[in-house]
């Protein structure tokens, strides 16, 4: 069981943008959809894949 | 009605290249998780990690840990999955559709157009963080 807190969520939020808007990003200037097929997920799972296995 | 937001929606309302909209569901999302719960898996949670300052993941976390739990990808029925393969998504796309599935989730919140353009004869809606907005201010 959690206990949700609207406030701290809020909290989190805020603290995540503040914190990236000092770094700096690969994909500026890129489109939602070129940042998308950047297949990360499908690497990422692949790779997940290939531990379970092991 | 439950969502499962998936990893470009949390990029692109937390990353250093920001939607409005995408920012706007999440916060959206923040304020009303009583009524709006959210579901995610681990595999959604490590593709944000990826886009993310370590600094920044850790707030993630600790976000998600506010709203919901983790779930794990291999608690989600290998055959699911299998089925959205069928369909012709990529495997692991396969395994978020299945996911939402295997949730009950109503909705799907991506921007992503290889799910967007499937959405004929799904247990679920397919909806970008713009149209989600908007059913659930209706």
């Amino acid at each position: 069981m959690i206990k949700q807190n609207i406030k701290k969520a809020k909290m989190h939020l805020e603290k995540i943008r503040q914190l990236m808007a000092k770094a700096s990003s690969p994909y500026r200037g890129m489109s939602k959809q070129q940042v998308i097929n950047r297949k990360t997920r499908e690497k990422l799972w692949r790779e997940k894949l290939a531990a379970s296995y092991r | 009605m439950q969502l499962v937001i998936d990893s470009n929606e949390y990029i692109f309302a937390l990353g250093v290249v920001r939607y409005p909209n995408c920012e706007k569901l999440l916060a959206k999302v923040a304020e009303s998780m009583e009524v709006i719960p959210i579901r995610i898996t681990r595999l959604i949670i490590e593709e944000v990690r990826s886009n993310l300052t370590a600094e920044a993941f850790k707030e993630f976390i600790l976000f998600i840990n506010t709203a919901t739990i983790i779930d794990n990808d291999f608690d989600i029925p290998f055959e699911l999955g299998a089925r959205y393969e069928a369909r012709g998504l990529k495997s692991a796309d396969a395994l978020i559709a299945a996911y939402v599935e295997w949730t009950g989730a109503d909705v799907l919140v991506t921007e992503n157009r290889h799910f967007l353009s499937r959405q004929a004869n799904l247990p679920f809606k397919i909806l970008t963080a713009g149209q989600c907005i908007k059913f659930l201010n209706k």
